[in-house]
Protein backbone atom coordinates (compact mmCIF):
# COMPACT_ATOMS: atom_id res chain seq x y z
CA UNK A 1 0.00 0.00 0.00
CA UNK A 2 1.27 3.67 -0.53
CA UNK A 3 2.82 5.81 1.72
CA UNK A 4 0.76 8.54 1.84
CA UNK A 5 -2.78 5.87 2.06
CA UNK A 6 -1.04 4.33 5.03
CA UNK A 7 -0.12 7.91 6.52
CA UNK A 8 -4.10 9.05 6.23
CA UNK A 9 -5.38 5.52 7.49
CA UNK A 10 -3.08 6.81 10.68
CA UNK A 11 -4.84 10.46 10.64
CA UNK A 12 -8.07 8.59 10.41
CA UNK A 13 -7.44 5.84 13.29
CA UNK A 14 -7.75 8.68 15.76
CA UNK A 15 -11.02 8.91 15.50
CA UNK A 16 -11.57 5.22 16.51
CA UNK A 17 -11.13 5.66 20.13
CA UNK A 18 -12.13 9.86 19.80
CA UNK A 19 -11.49 10.09 23.77
CA UNK A 20 -8.62 8.45 24.82
CA UNK A 21 -6.98 10.74 21.83
CA UNK A 22 -8.98 13.47 23.06
CA UNK A 23 -7.77 12.82 26.45
CA UNK A 24 -3.80 12.41 24.79
CA UNK A 25 -4.01 15.51 23.07
CA UNK A 26 -4.95 17.82 25.95
CA UNK A 27 -2.46 16.42 27.78
CA UNK A 28 0.14 17.09 24.89
CA UNK A 29 -1.61 20.69 24.24
CA UNK A 30 -1.34 21.49 27.95
CA UNK A 31 2.31 20.57 28.47
CA UNK A 32 3.37 22.42 25.30
CA UNK A 33 1.38 25.28 26.47
CA UNK A 34 3.27 25.21 29.88
CA UNK A 35 6.29 24.94 27.90
CA UNK A 36 5.82 27.94 25.59
CA UNK A 37 4.41 30.19 28.64
CA UNK A 38 7.86 30.09 29.90
CA UNK A 39 9.58 30.33 26.40
CA UNK A 40 6.85 33.21 26.20
CA UNK A 41 8.35 35.38 29.26
CA UNK A 42 11.90 34.10 28.82
CA UNK A 43 11.13 36.46 25.36
CA UNK A 44 9.54 39.10 27.15
CA UNK A 45 12.51 39.21 29.55
CA UNK A 46 15.02 38.97 27.29
CA UNK A 47 13.59 41.88 24.42
CA UNK A 48 13.23 44.39 27.74
CA UNK A 49 16.65 43.66 29.05
CA UNK A 50 17.88 44.38 25.34
CA UNK A 51 16.32 47.08 25.40
CA UNK A 52 17.99 48.88 27.95
CA UNK A 53 21.11 47.16 27.52
CA UNK A 54 21.07 47.72 24.14
CA UNK A 55 22.45 50.79 24.15
CA UNK A 56 25.46 52.54 25.95
CA UNK A 57 24.87 56.37 26.72
CA UNK A 58 28.33 58.91 27.01
CA UNK A 59 27.81 62.81 28.05
CA UNK A 60 30.66 64.59 27.00
CA UNK A 61 31.27 67.90 28.56
CA UNK A 62 33.81 70.24 27.34
CA UNK A 63 35.47 72.98 29.66
CA UNK A 64 33.51 76.39 29.32
CA UNK A 65 36.33 77.99 28.04
CA UNK A 66 36.80 75.43 25.23
CA UNK A 67 36.34 77.68 21.49
CA UNK A 68 32.62 76.79 20.21
CA UNK A 69 34.76 76.62 16.82
CA UNK A 70 36.47 73.94 18.12
CA UNK A 71 33.79 71.91 19.54
CA UNK A 72 31.71 72.15 16.18
CA UNK A 73 34.42 70.47 14.25
CA UNK A 74 34.89 67.81 16.89
CA UNK A 75 31.06 66.86 16.90
CA UNK A 76 31.31 66.59 13.22
CA UNK A 77 34.34 63.70 14.07
CA UNK A 78 31.88 62.15 16.56
CA UNK A 79 29.21 62.01 14.17
CA UNK A 80 31.00 59.65 12.27
CA UNK A 81 32.37 57.32 14.60
CA UNK A 82 31.18 53.51 13.93
CA UNK A 83 28.47 52.11 15.73
CA UNK A 84 26.58 55.84 16.69
CA UNK A 85 22.90 55.18 17.33
CA UNK A 86 21.99 58.65 18.20
CA UNK A 87 23.83 61.93 18.99
CA UNK A 88 22.32 65.22 20.64
CA UNK A 89 24.37 68.07 20.71
CA UNK A 90 23.77 71.32 23.39
CA UNK A 91 26.07 74.68 22.77
CA UNK A 92 26.11 76.80 26.03
CA UNK A 93 23.41 78.65 25.03
CA UNK A 94 20.92 76.02 23.64
CA UNK A 95 21.67 74.03 26.95
CA UNK A 96 20.33 77.51 28.57
CA UNK A 97 17.40 77.78 26.67
CA UNK A 98 16.45 73.98 27.55
CA UNK A 99 16.86 74.88 31.02
CA UNK A 100 15.19 77.56 31.10
CA UNK A 101 12.12 76.19 29.64
CA UNK A 102 12.08 73.36 32.17
CA UNK A 103 12.13 75.83 34.66
CA UNK A 104 9.39 78.12 33.65
CA UNK A 105 6.63 78.60 36.23
CA UNK A 106 9.45 77.31 39.16
CA UNK A 107 12.42 79.86 38.98
CA UNK A 108 12.04 83.41 38.19
CA UNK A 109 13.55 82.88 34.42
CA UNK A 110 14.76 86.87 34.29
CA UNK A 111 17.47 86.04 36.10
CA UNK A 112 18.49 82.86 33.62
CA UNK A 113 17.88 85.03 30.60
CA UNK A 114 20.29 87.88 31.79
CA UNK A 115 22.99 84.75 31.92
CA UNK A 116 23.18 85.06 28.17
CA UNK A 117 26.93 86.29 26.75
CA UNK A 118 28.33 85.22 30.55
CA UNK A 119 27.06 81.41 29.67
CA UNK A 120 28.61 79.52 32.30
CA UNK A 121 27.18 76.25 30.53
CA UNK A 122 29.63 73.98 28.78
CA UNK A 123 29.23 72.82 25.51
CA UNK A 124 27.88 69.34 25.66
CA UNK A 125 27.11 66.10 23.22
CA UNK A 126 25.01 63.19 24.15
CA UNK A 127 26.56 59.97 22.27
CA UNK A 128 23.97 57.14 22.07
CA UNK A 129 26.09 53.85 21.17
CA UNK A 130 24.58 50.32 19.86
CA UNK A 131 25.16 47.35 22.46
CA UNK A 132 29.19 46.43 22.30
CA UNK A 133 29.19 42.81 21.75
CA UNK A 134 32.32 40.95 23.40
CA UNK A 135 33.40 42.35 26.89
CA UNK A 136 31.47 45.28 27.41
CA UNK A 137 32.90 46.65 30.78
CA UNK A 138 36.62 47.11 28.50
CA UNK A 139 34.66 48.57 25.79
CA UNK A 140 32.86 51.16 27.74
CA UNK A 141 36.22 52.23 29.53
CA UNK A 142 38.00 52.12 26.23
CA UNK A 143 35.08 54.77 24.70
CA UNK A 144 35.44 56.71 28.01
CA UNK A 145 39.49 56.93 27.82
CA UNK A 146 39.28 58.13 23.83
CA UNK A 147 36.33 60.96 24.29
CA UNK A 148 38.02 62.06 27.36
CA UNK A 149 41.61 62.49 25.49
CA UNK A 150 40.01 64.53 23.26
CA UNK A 151 41.26 68.31 23.55
CA UNK A 152 38.78 70.67 25.28
CA UNK A 153 37.45 68.01 27.00
CA UNK A 154 36.62 68.02 30.87
CA UNK A 155 34.68 65.03 31.16
CA UNK A 156 32.75 62.07 29.85
CA UNK A 157 29.88 60.43 31.95
CA UNK A 158 28.30 56.87 31.50
CA UNK A 159 26.15 54.89 33.43
CA UNK A 160 28.34 51.79 34.39
CA UNK A 161 24.68 50.20 35.92
CA UNK A 162 23.95 49.55 32.07
CA UNK A 163 26.64 47.70 31.45
CA UNK A 164 26.74 45.58 34.36
CA UNK A 165 22.76 44.74 33.50
CA UNK A 166 24.13 44.09 30.35
CA UNK A 167 26.76 41.67 31.97
CA UNK A 168 24.14 39.89 34.64
CA UNK A 169 21.97 39.12 31.86
CA UNK A 170 24.80 37.41 29.73
CA UNK A 171 25.58 35.51 33.10
CA UNK A 172 21.63 34.57 33.81
CA UNK A 173 21.20 33.19 30.45
CA UNK A 174 24.29 31.29 30.72
CA UNK A 175 23.93 29.73 33.66
CA UNK A 176 19.93 29.91 34.57
CA UNK A 177 17.73 30.40 31.57
CA UNK A 178 19.11 28.35 29.64
CA UNK A 179 19.63 25.20 31.58
CA UNK A 180 16.48 26.20 32.64
CA UNK A 181 14.97 25.53 29.29
CA UNK A 182 16.90 22.39 28.85
CA UNK A 183 15.24 21.10 32.34
CA UNK A 184 11.78 22.14 30.33
CA UNK A 185 12.25 20.86 27.24
CA UNK A 186 13.55 17.11 29.21
CA UNK A 187 9.45 17.37 31.42
CA UNK A 188 7.78 18.49 28.06
CA UNK A 189 9.35 15.37 26.58
CA UNK A 190 9.00 12.59 29.54
CA UNK A 191 5.20 14.07 29.90
CA UNK A 192 4.02 14.09 25.95
CA UNK A 193 6.38 10.90 25.44
CA UNK A 194 4.31 9.10 28.34
CA UNK A 195 1.20 10.07 27.43
CA UNK A 196 1.63 8.78 23.55
CA UNK A 197 4.06 5.76 24.81
CA UNK A 198 0.77 5.00 27.14
CA UNK A 199 -1.99 6.10 24.57
CA UNK A 200 -0.33 3.67 21.62
CA UNK A 201 0.07 1.09 24.25
CA UNK A 202 -3.93 0.85 24.16
CA UNK A 203 -3.43 -0.09 20.60
CA UNK A 204 -1.67 -3.26 21.89
CA UNK A 205 -4.54 -5.34 20.54
CA UNK A 206 -4.68 -3.41 17.13
CA UNK A 207 -1.04 -3.97 16.06
CA UNK A 208 -1.08 -7.75 17.80
CA UNK A 209 -4.38 -8.36 14.83
CA UNK A 210 -2.33 -6.53 12.18
CA UNK A 211 0.35 -8.64 12.59
CA UNK A 212 -1.84 -11.47 12.57
CA UNK A 213 -3.17 -10.78 9.19
CA UNK A 214 0.58 -10.54 7.83
CA UNK A 215 0.59 -6.55 7.83
CA UNK A 216 4.51 -6.03 7.27
CA UNK A 217 5.91 -3.65 9.45
CA UNK A 218 6.16 -0.71 8.02
CA UNK A 219 2.35 -1.14 6.91
CA UNK A 220 1.70 -1.17 11.16
CA UNK A 221 4.14 1.50 12.44
CA UNK A 222 3.77 4.41 9.60
CA UNK A 223 -0.07 4.93 10.50
CA UNK A 224 0.97 4.92 14.32
CA UNK A 225 4.16 7.73 13.66
CA UNK A 226 1.46 9.38 11.61
CA UNK A 227 -0.73 9.62 14.47
CA UNK A 228 1.73 10.60 16.71
CA UNK A 229 3.02 13.53 14.99
CA UNK A 230 -0.44 15.00 14.25
CA UNK A 231 -1.37 14.92 17.99
CA UNK A 232 2.13 16.66 18.77
CA UNK A 233 1.57 19.25 15.71
CA UNK A 234 -2.15 19.83 16.39
CA UNK A 235 -1.71 19.80 20.54
CA UNK A 236 1.27 22.74 19.94
CA UNK A 237 -1.05 24.42 17.44
CA UNK A 238 -3.56 24.92 19.88
CA UNK A 239 -0.96 25.74 22.47
CA UNK A 240 0.51 28.62 20.54
CA UNK A 241 -3.80 29.62 19.99
CA UNK A 242 -4.13 29.32 23.80
CA UNK A 243 -1.05 31.41 24.18
CA UNK A 244 -1.79 34.06 21.92
CA UNK A 245 -5.16 34.27 23.47
CA UNK A 246 -3.31 34.70 26.76
CA UNK A 247 -0.93 37.56 25.23
CA UNK A 248 -3.63 39.57 23.65
CA UNK A 249 -5.60 39.63 27.23
CA UNK A 250 -2.36 40.04 29.43
CA UNK A 251 -0.94 42.51 27.42
CA UNK A 252 -3.26 45.46 27.65
CA UNK A 253 -3.16 45.20 31.58
CA UNK A 254 1.18 45.09 31.75
CA UNK A 255 0.73 47.95 29.24
CA UNK A 256 -0.75 49.91 32.28
CA UNK A 257 1.15 52.07 34.79
CA UNK A 258 3.18 51.22 36.90
CA UNK A 259 4.17 48.25 35.11
CA UNK A 260 4.45 50.08 31.76
CA UNK A 261 5.50 46.41 30.07
CA UNK A 262 5.09 45.31 26.39
CA UNK A 263 4.16 42.29 26.16
CA UNK A 264 4.92 40.44 22.56
CA UNK A 265 4.00 36.90 20.71
CA UNK A 266 6.62 34.47 20.39
CA UNK A 267 8.61 35.00 17.48
CA UNK A 268 8.31 33.04 14.53
CA UNK A 269 11.46 30.77 15.25
CA UNK A 270 10.42 30.29 19.15
CA UNK A 271 6.99 29.21 17.60
CA UNK A 272 8.48 26.84 15.26
CA UNK A 273 11.30 25.19 17.82
CA UNK A 274 8.37 24.73 20.21
CA UNK A 275 5.86 22.90 17.29
CA UNK A 276 8.66 21.08 16.08
CA UNK A 277 9.94 19.98 19.37
CA UNK A 278 6.73 18.58 20.52
CA UNK A 279 5.90 16.73 17.34
CA UNK A 280 9.31 15.10 17.37
CA UNK A 281 9.08 14.04 20.79
CA UNK A 282 5.45 12.51 19.53
CA UNK A 283 6.83 10.56 17.05
CA UNK A 284 9.75 9.51 19.13
CA UNK A 285 7.68 8.11 21.81
CA UNK A 286 5.64 6.35 19.48
CA UNK A 287 8.73 4.92 18.22
CA UNK A 288 9.41 3.48 21.90
CA UNK A 289 6.23 2.06 21.93
CA UNK A 290 5.89 0.12 18.94
CA UNK A 291 9.15 -1.40 19.70
CA UNK A 292 7.83 -2.33 23.54
CA UNK B 1 1.33 -28.29 2.65
CA UNK B 2 1.93 -29.29 6.16
CA UNK B 3 4.71 -31.38 7.96
CA UNK B 4 5.75 -31.63 11.37
CA UNK B 5 8.14 -34.16 12.34
CA UNK B 6 9.20 -34.85 16.07
CA UNK B 7 8.17 -31.29 17.08
CA UNK B 8 8.50 -30.31 20.94
CA UNK B 9 7.92 -27.23 22.64
CA UNK B 10 8.27 -26.48 27.01
CA UNK B 11 7.27 -23.58 29.01
CA UNK B 12 9.80 -23.96 31.75
CA UNK B 13 9.73 -27.46 33.27
CA UNK B 14 6.04 -27.98 31.74
CA UNK B 15 6.62 -29.99 27.82
CA UNK B 16 3.65 -28.49 26.26
CA UNK B 17 4.15 -30.56 23.36
CA UNK B 18 6.29 -33.91 22.95
CA UNK B 19 7.30 -35.52 19.77
CA UNK B 20 4.32 -34.85 17.24
CA UNK B 21 4.92 -35.65 14.04
CA UNK B 22 2.06 -35.47 11.35
CA UNK B 23 1.73 -34.47 7.48
CA UNK B 24 -1.06 -32.89 5.68
CA UNK B 25 -1.64 -32.60 1.68
CA UNK B 26 -2.74 -29.77 0.08
CA UNK B 27 -7.14 -29.69 1.03
CA UNK B 28 -6.58 -31.62 3.37
CA UNK B 29 -8.88 -31.51 6.77
CA UNK B 30 -7.18 -32.50 10.17
CA UNK B 31 -9.39 -32.38 13.53
CA UNK B 32 -6.80 -31.10 16.34
CA UNK B 33 -9.15 -33.27 19.43
CA UNK B 34 -8.25 -33.08 23.28
CA UNK B 35 -9.06 -31.57 26.30
CA UNK B 36 -8.08 -28.58 27.28
CA UNK B 37 -4.03 -28.14 27.97
CA UNK B 38 -3.62 -31.09 25.37
CA UNK B 39 -1.01 -28.74 23.41
CA UNK B 40 -3.42 -27.83 20.64
CA UNK B 41 -3.13 -24.10 20.85
CA UNK B 42 0.62 -24.58 21.46
CA UNK B 43 0.56 -26.65 17.90
CA UNK B 44 -1.26 -23.71 16.01
CA UNK B 45 0.75 -20.67 17.22
CA UNK B 46 4.05 -23.15 16.58
CA UNK B 47 2.58 -23.45 12.85
CA UNK B 48 1.91 -19.25 12.38
CA UNK B 49 5.06 -18.62 14.20
CA UNK B 50 3.29 -16.98 16.83
CA UNK B 51 5.81 -19.29 19.07
CA UNK B 52 9.67 -20.04 17.91
CA UNK B 53 10.05 -23.40 16.71
CA UNK B 54 12.27 -24.50 19.77
CA UNK B 55 12.69 -28.52 18.51
CA UNK B 56 11.95 -30.84 15.57
CA UNK B 57 10.97 -29.81 11.87
CA UNK B 58 8.09 -27.71 10.77
CA UNK B 59 7.07 -27.16 7.03
CA UNK B 60 3.85 -24.66 6.32
CA UNK B 61 2.58 -23.86 3.32
CA UNK B 62 6.46 -24.14 2.09
CA UNK B 63 7.77 -22.23 5.03
CA UNK B 64 10.72 -23.70 6.55
CA UNK B 65 10.14 -22.63 10.28
CA UNK B 66 13.76 -23.25 11.49
CA UNK B 67 14.32 -20.96 9.09
CA UNK B 68 11.88 -18.46 9.27
CA UNK B 69 13.55 -14.95 9.77
CA UNK B 70 11.58 -11.52 11.26
CA UNK B 71 10.53 -10.83 7.48
CA UNK B 72 9.28 -13.94 6.61
CA UNK B 73 6.59 -13.81 9.21
CA UNK B 74 4.41 -11.29 7.65
CA UNK B 75 4.51 -13.41 4.46
CA UNK B 76 3.60 -16.66 6.26
CA UNK B 77 0.64 -15.54 8.00
CA UNK B 78 -0.25 -14.04 4.33
CA UNK B 79 -0.61 -17.73 3.30
CA UNK B 80 -1.58 -19.59 6.89
CA UNK B 81 -4.96 -17.96 7.90
CA UNK B 82 -5.67 -18.20 11.68
CA UNK B 83 -9.47 -18.08 13.64
CA UNK B 84 -8.97 -17.93 17.75
CA UNK B 85 -11.43 -19.07 20.28
CA UNK B 86 -11.15 -14.96 21.26
CA UNK B 87 -11.71 -13.85 18.34
CA UNK B 88 -8.97 -11.16 17.95
CA UNK B 89 -11.37 -9.20 15.64
CA UNK B 90 -11.16 -5.15 16.78
CA UNK B 91 -14.50 -4.14 18.04
CA UNK B 92 -14.73 -0.57 17.76
CA UNK B 93 -14.72 -1.34 13.73
CA UNK B 94 -17.03 -2.61 11.45
CA UNK B 95 -17.91 -5.96 10.33
CA UNK B 96 -16.37 -4.96 6.82
CA UNK B 97 -13.88 -3.34 7.97
CA UNK B 98 -12.56 -6.12 10.37
CA UNK B 99 -12.93 -8.67 7.34
CA UNK B 100 -11.04 -6.07 4.46
CA UNK B 101 -8.24 -5.89 6.95
CA UNK B 102 -6.38 -9.25 5.30
CA UNK B 103 -7.41 -7.86 1.97
CA UNK B 104 -6.02 -3.97 2.43
CA UNK B 105 -2.61 -6.04 4.00
CA UNK B 106 -2.28 -7.51 0.70
CA UNK B 107 -3.21 -4.33 -1.55
CA UNK B 108 -6.28 -4.94 -2.89
CA UNK B 109 -7.65 -2.07 -4.71
CA UNK B 110 -10.80 -1.01 -2.87
CA UNK B 111 -13.35 -2.39 -5.66
CA UNK B 112 -12.00 -6.28 -5.03
CA UNK B 113 -11.74 -5.80 -1.42
CA UNK B 114 -15.48 -4.64 -1.38
CA UNK B 115 -16.73 -7.77 -3.53
CA UNK B 116 -14.58 -10.21 -1.63
CA UNK B 117 -15.66 -8.86 1.80
CA UNK B 118 -19.43 -9.05 0.51
CA UNK B 119 -19.30 -12.32 -1.03
CA UNK B 120 -17.89 -13.72 2.01
CA UNK B 121 -19.89 -11.88 4.72
CA UNK B 122 -22.78 -13.04 2.54
CA UNK B 123 -22.12 -16.89 2.94
CA UNK B 124 -21.36 -16.49 6.52
CA UNK B 125 -25.16 -14.80 6.67
CA UNK B 126 -23.74 -11.43 7.82
CA UNK B 127 -24.23 -9.39 5.03
CA UNK B 128 -27.09 -7.37 6.77
CA UNK B 129 -24.79 -6.53 9.73
CA UNK B 130 -21.69 -5.20 7.17
CA UNK B 131 -21.57 -1.91 8.90
CA UNK B 132 -22.31 -2.70 12.87
CA UNK B 133 -19.42 -2.45 15.01
CA UNK B 134 -18.35 -5.21 16.42
CA UNK B 135 -18.72 -4.53 19.69
CA UNK B 136 -22.48 -4.62 18.93
CA UNK B 137 -22.68 -8.33 18.04
CA UNK B 138 -23.27 -11.44 19.77
CA UNK B 139 -20.33 -14.03 20.19
CA UNK B 140 -21.79 -15.91 17.40
CA UNK B 141 -21.61 -13.22 15.18
CA UNK B 142 -18.21 -11.81 16.49
CA UNK B 143 -16.93 -15.34 15.73
CA UNK B 144 -18.46 -15.45 12.26
CA UNK B 145 -16.79 -12.37 11.69
CA UNK B 146 -13.57 -13.83 12.70
CA UNK B 147 -13.80 -16.51 10.22
CA UNK B 148 -14.78 -14.31 7.42
CA UNK B 149 -11.29 -12.57 8.12
CA UNK B 150 -9.85 -16.39 7.63
CA UNK B 151 -11.26 -17.21 4.86
CA UNK B 152 -11.85 -14.33 2.52
CA UNK B 153 -7.66 -14.02 1.06
CA UNK B 154 -8.28 -17.93 0.63
CA UNK B 155 -5.25 -18.81 1.94
CA UNK B 156 -3.54 -22.28 1.69
CA UNK B 157 -4.07 -23.04 4.87
CA UNK B 158 -6.25 -21.98 7.74
CA UNK B 159 -5.59 -22.44 11.45
CA UNK B 160 -8.75 -23.01 13.85
CA UNK B 161 -8.45 -22.69 17.42
CA UNK B 162 -11.65 -23.54 19.02
CA UNK B 163 -13.36 -21.60 16.77
CA UNK B 164 -16.81 -22.91 18.04
CA UNK B 165 -15.83 -22.73 21.64
CA UNK B 166 -18.33 -19.85 22.52
CA UNK B 167 -21.12 -20.88 20.32
CA UNK B 168 -24.35 -23.65 21.12
CA UNK B 169 -24.47 -27.04 18.89
CA UNK B 170 -26.43 -25.63 16.39
CA UNK B 171 -23.95 -22.50 15.24
CA UNK B 172 -21.27 -24.80 15.63
CA UNK B 173 -22.53 -26.98 13.24
CA UNK B 174 -23.51 -24.58 10.81
CA UNK B 175 -19.75 -22.93 11.28
CA UNK B 176 -18.40 -26.53 10.82
CA UNK B 177 -20.26 -26.69 7.89
CA UNK B 178 -18.76 -23.22 6.59
CA UNK B 179 -15.07 -24.81 7.28
CA UNK B 180 -16.19 -28.03 5.46
CA UNK B 181 -17.30 -26.25 2.46
CA UNK B 182 -13.98 -23.63 2.38
CA UNK B 183 -11.87 -27.05 2.97
CA UNK B 184 -13.61 -28.53 -0.30
CA UNK B 185 -12.10 -25.52 -2.29
CA UNK B 186 -8.91 -26.89 -1.84
CA UNK B 187 -7.65 -24.95 1.23
CA UNK B 188 -5.86 -27.06 3.96
CA UNK B 189 -7.66 -26.59 7.61
CA UNK B 190 -6.55 -27.95 11.25
CA UNK B 191 -8.88 -27.27 13.42
CA UNK B 192 -8.53 -27.47 17.20
CA UNK B 193 -11.46 -28.57 19.42
CA UNK B 194 -12.56 -30.92 22.87
CA UNK B 195 -15.99 -31.29 21.05
CA UNK B 196 -16.19 -34.91 19.57
CA UNK B 197 -19.83 -34.03 18.02
CA UNK B 198 -18.27 -32.18 15.83
CA UNK B 199 -15.74 -34.05 14.05
CA UNK B 200 -18.01 -36.40 11.64
CA UNK B 201 -19.05 -33.26 9.87
CA UNK B 202 -16.53 -32.80 7.20
CA UNK B 203 -16.55 -35.46 4.78
CA UNK B 204 -12.65 -37.61 5.18
CA UNK B 205 -11.38 -35.48 7.61
CA UNK B 206 -8.10 -36.94 9.73
CA UNK B 207 -8.34 -37.02 13.65
CA UNK B 208 -4.93 -36.59 15.76
CA UNK B 209 -5.80 -36.98 19.31
CA UNK B 210 -4.02 -34.71 21.60
CA UNK B 211 -3.18 -35.57 25.67
CA UNK B 212 -0.54 -33.96 27.36
CA UNK B 213 1.10 -32.47 24.20
CA UNK B 214 1.78 -36.27 22.78
CA UNK B 215 -0.17 -37.75 20.07
CA UNK B 216 -2.12 -40.54 21.20
CA UNK B 217 -2.03 -39.61 25.26
CA UNK B 218 0.10 -40.37 28.15
CA UNK B 219 1.83 -38.24 30.93
CA UNK B 220 3.56 -35.60 29.98
CA UNK B 221 7.57 -36.32 30.21
CA UNK B 222 9.69 -33.71 32.33
CA UNK B 223 12.29 -31.88 30.48
CA UNK B 224 15.84 -32.53 30.22
CA UNK B 225 17.09 -29.77 31.91
CA UNK B 226 16.03 -25.93 32.88
CA UNK B 227 14.69 -24.81 29.62
CA UNK B 228 14.44 -21.26 30.70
Amino acid sequence: MLSPTLMWRGVKDLGVHPWAQALTLAAVTLVAFLGGLFLLMLHNLDRELAAARGSAAFQVYWKPSASQADVARQWEELAAMPGLADMQTFTPDQALSDLMAAMKGNLDTNSLAALKGQNPLPPTALLVFDGPGGNAGTWAKDMVAKLSARPGVDRVNYNPLQMDLARSWSGFTRKVAWPLMAFLALVVGLSVGNTVRLSLLSRQNEVEILQLVGAGRWYIQLPLLTGGAVQGLVGSALALGMLKALQVGVADLLAAPPLMLTLRFLPLPDALLLTATVTGVCVLASVVAMRE
Amino acid sequence: MVAVQRLSHNFGSHWALKDVSFTLGKGEFLFLFGPSGAGKTTLLRILHAALPLSRGLAMVAGFDLRKLSRADVPRLRRSVSVVFQDFKIMPERSVAENVALPLEVRGLSRLQIQRRVRAVLRSLELEHKSACACATLSGGEQQRVAIARAIVVNPKVILADEPTGNLDHDLSVRLMEVFSQFHQFGATIILATHDRSLIDIPKSAQVLELSGGQIGGGPAPEPEGPAC
